[in-house]
C-alpha cells in the first residue's frame, strides 16, 4: 500500500509544465507501454484467478459440460479427512521452515560475516548459497538416492553408528520430516542472502557505541542487532511462509504425496483432484482456499509486525 | 570424510598469525583468537556438508553400475559410459535445447515487456495506473501451483496444450520482475527524462535510449533470475505437454528416472548434465543472482 504512494509524487511537480493534451497524449501512451505485460498478466494470472472462482461453483471433469452445484464444493471442504490431513502437513511443513530458514540463515549470515579470511568467507557463502540455483528436479533425484533404505549414503552411516536408520520416503513419520530437511538444504541460501543483505543494514557505530558502554555479546546481539535486523526478520518470514506454504515440486517428485498422504500438502492435494480425480471444480475450491489462507497469515504477520519490527 | 579434509585448514591457519601485524590499534579482531579458529573450522565443516551431496551426485555419475550402490567416495575406475548412455538412449541433447529455447525466449520476451511495463507503472501517468500495480503486486502472494488448474483450462482453452506457445506465453509475465524494475525506475531521476523531453525526444526514445541503457545492471540480474528460473522449471512443462519431443530437461530427468530405476549411475549422469548449465551460470554471474534476490527486499 505504501508502495503506491510513492510515484503520485514523484511524477507529479513534472506535471505542470506539459500543456494539458500531453496529459492525454501520455494516457494512451501508458497503456501501449503496459499492454503486453497486461495481456499476459490478465490472461494467465488474474484470468484464471477469476476462473478458480467461477470453476468452485461447478462439478467438472474436463470432458462433459460443467454442472452447477452452488456451494457444495465448499460444504465438501468440511466433510474431507484428507484434506484436513494436508492441512496439517502443509502447516507442518510451512512451520518448521519458517523457523529453521530464519534461525539458521540469521546464525549463518552472523557466522559467515565474522568468519576470517576472505577465501573461507567467500566458501561458505558461495557454499550455503549453491543448492539453491540446483532444479528441484535435479535435488529431488540426489535425495533419493542420499536417502535411499537399501543403498543410500545416509542410512550407511546412521548404520555405521549402530543405529537402525529409517526407510525415509517409504514411512509415514520419516517421509515429512525428510522432505522438510530436503527444502532446508535447498532453499536455505535463498533466506541466508538476505540475510546477509540485511545485516548490512546494521550501522556498526551502533555495535561499537554498545561495545564500548559494556555490553556484552550477547546483550549486542538481543539489544542491537535483533531489533535493527527486525524489517529484514519480518520479510524472511514473510517470504518464507508464502513460497513453504505453497510446496509442491520436491512432494510430486519424490512421494507424490505418498505413504498414507504422509505428505500430501495443499497444492499436492489439489494438483491431485485436478489432474488425476478430475475434480476441476473441487480442486479449485482448494486452491481458493489455499490463497485466502496465505492472505491471512500474511495480513497477520503484517499487523502483528507492528509491535515488534523497528520502525527507522 | 569431512574430518581429513577440514582436518587442514586449521593448520594453515596456524601459520597464517607467524607474521603478526602490529596488534597496537583498536583492530584486536586481526589476531586469531581460539574463538575465530573455532569459527573458521566449523564454516569450512558446513560449506563442505552442504555441498558434498552434489559432489557425491557428480563422483557417482561417473561410477559402474556395480559401484555406484556402494559408499565409496570416489569413482575406482571412472567411467564416461553413463553419460554417453544417457545421451543415446535417450534425447537428451533435444531435451536440453529444447529447455534452451524456451527459457532464453522466455527471458528475452519477460524484460522487454516487463521493463517497458515498469517504465509505465513508474514515469507515465494514465488512468487506473495504480489499480493495475496493486493488482499485480498482490498477485505476488500467489506462486503457479495453486492457481495450476484454472490457468491450465485457460491455455486449453486457447488450444495452446503441446506446443512451443503453450510453454513459453504463459510463462512470460512474473510481478516480482515487475515489482522490481518499477522500484528501479521510481528511484531514478526525473532530470533525465525532463532534459530529453525538453530535447523533444518522444517517451519510446526516452525508453529505448535513456531508461534501457540505465537499467542495464537490474535487466542482465533479472536475466539471469528468469533463465535460472525457467531452466529449472517443472511444475508447468509438465501440465502442459505429453509429447515427447516438447519435453524439457528437469521433466526428462524425472521420467528417465522413472524408467531406469534403481540404475543411479545413470539416473545420477542425468541429474548432472540437467545441472551443469545452471552451475556454469552460477560461476559467470553470481553477483546478478545475489543482486536480484538482495533487491527483492531493500530496493
Amino acid at each position: 500500500m505504501t508502495l503506491t504512494q510513492n510515484p503520485p509524487a514523484r511524477v507529479a511537480p513534472a506535471a505542470p509544465h506539459r500543456p494539458r493534451a500531453g496529459g492525454l497524449g501520455r494516457n494512451w501512451l501508458g497503456y501501449l507501454f503496459i499492454s503486453p505485460a497486461l495481456v499476459l498478466f490478465l490472461v494467465f494470472i488474474g484470468g484464471p484467478f477469476v476462473v478458480a472462482i467461477g470453476l468452485s461453483l461447478f462439478r467438472w471433469d474436463m470432458l462433459t459440460p460443467p454442472e452447477f452445484v452452488g456451494a457444495d464444493n465448499f460444504r465438501l471442504l468440511f466433510e474431507d479427512p484428507t484434506l484436513l490431513q494436508a492441512f496439517g502437513n502443509t502447516f507442518v511443513f510451512a512451520l518448521a521452515s519458517v523457523v529453521t530458514h530464519v534461525v539458521g540463515a540469521l546464525l549463518l549470515a552472523l557466522a559467515a560475516n565474522r568468519v576470517a579470511g576472505r577465501v573461507v568467507s567467500y566458501f561458505v557463502r558461495t557454499a550455503v548459497f549453491f543448492p539453491f540455483i540446483i532444479s528441484w528436479a535435479a535435488v529431488a533425484l540426489l535425495w533419493q538416492y542420499m536417502l535411499d533404505p537399501a543403498f543410500g549414503l545416509v542410512n550407511h552411516y546412521i548404520e555405521r553408528l549402530g543405529l537402525t536408520p529409517p526407510d525415509w520416503f517409504l514411512d509415514p513419520s520419516w517421509a515429512l520430516p525428510a522432505i522438510i530437511g530436503i527444502d532446508f538444504w535447498h532453499t536455505l541460501g535463498f533466506t541466508f542472502i538476505i540475510m546477509l543483505a540485511g545485516l548490512q543494514t546494521v550501522p556498526q557505530q551502533l555495535v561499537e557505541a554498545a561495545r564500548t558502554d559494556g555490553a556484552n555479546r550477547r546483550q549486542v546481539f538481543w539489544n542491537v542487532t535483533v531489533p535493527m535486523m527486525s524489517p529484514t526478520l519480518f520479510f524472511a518470514t514473510v517470504i518464507t511462509f508464502i513460497g513453504a506454504f505453497q510446496i509442491f515440486d520436491p512432494v510430486q517428485i519424490i512421494t507424490s504425496g505418498g505413504p498414507d498422504d504422509a505428505t500430501t500438502t495443499l497444492v499436492m492435494y489439489l494438483y491431485e483432484q485436478g489432474f488425476q480425480a478430475f475434480q476441476i471444480g473441487y480442486a479449485s475450491t482448494v486452491a481458493i482456499v489455499v490463497f485466502v489462507v496465505i492472505m491471512l497469515v500474511t495480513l497477520l504477520q503484517f499487523w502483528a509486525s507492528r509491535k515488534w519490527v523497528y520502525q527507522q | 570424510m569431512t574430518d581429513t579434509l577440514t582436518g587442514t585448514p586449521p593448520r594453515d591457519d596456524a601459520a597464517a598469525p607467524a607474521p603478526p601485524r602490529p596488534v597496537c590499534t583498536r583492530r584486536t579482531d586481526r589476531r586469531w583468537t581460539r574463538s575465530k579458529v573455532a569459527l573458521l573450522v566449523l564454516g569450512i565443516v558446513l560449506g563442505l556438508l552442504t555441498i558434498f551431496p552434489l559432489l557425491w551426485m557428480v563422483s557417482g555419475s561417473f561410477k559402474t553400475a556395480a559401484e555406484v550402490n556402494s559408499a565409496t567416495l570416489l569413482p575406482s575406475a571412472p567411467t564416461l559410459d553413463n553419460y554417453r548412455y544417457v545421451f543415446t538412449e535417450v534425447p537428451f541433447l533435444r531435451y536440453m535445447l529444447n529447455s534452451f529455447f524456451i527459457s532464453a525466449t522466455i527471458t528475452v520476451l519477460a524484460l522487454w515487456f516487463h521493463s517497458m511495463a515498469a517504465y509505465a507503472l513508474a514515469r507515465l501517468k494514465f488512468r487506473g495506473r495504480d489499480t493495475i500495480f496493486l493488482l499485480i503486486f498482490s498477485t505476488l502472494l500467489v506462486s503457479l501451483p495453486v492457481i495450476l488448474i484454472p490457468t491450465f483450462v485457460v491455455v486449453r482453452a486457447l488450444g495452446l496444450v503441446d506446443s512451443y506457445a503453450g510453454l513459453i506465453v504463459p510463462a512470460i509475465f512474473n510481478a516480482f520482475g515487475i515489482f522490481l524494475l518499477r522500484q528501479f525506475y521510481v528511484s531514478l531521476p526525473a532530470e533525465l527524462e525532463e532534459a530529453a523531453l525538453v530535447d523533444g525526444a518522444s517517451y519510446w526514445r526516452i525508453y529505448r535510449s535513456v531508461i534501457l541503457p540505465l537499467s542495464k545492471p537490474i535487466l542482465s540480474a533479472l536475466a539471469v533470475f528468469f533463465f535460472l528460473a525457467n531452466w529449472n522449471a517443472f511444475v508447468w512443462p509438465l501440465t502442459i505437454t505429453s509429447d515427447p519431443d516438447l519435453r524439457v530437461v528437469q521433466l526428462g530427468i524425472a521420467t528417465f528416472q522413472q524408467q531406469y530405476v534403481g540404475d543411479w549411475n545413470y539416473v545420477l549422469a542425468a541429474a548432472t548434465v540437467a545441472a551443469l548449465p545452471t552451475l556454469l551460470i552460477f560461476f559467470f554471474f553470481q553477483r546478478q543472482i545475489v543482486e536480484s534476490i538482495k533487491n527483492a527486499g531493500f530496493k
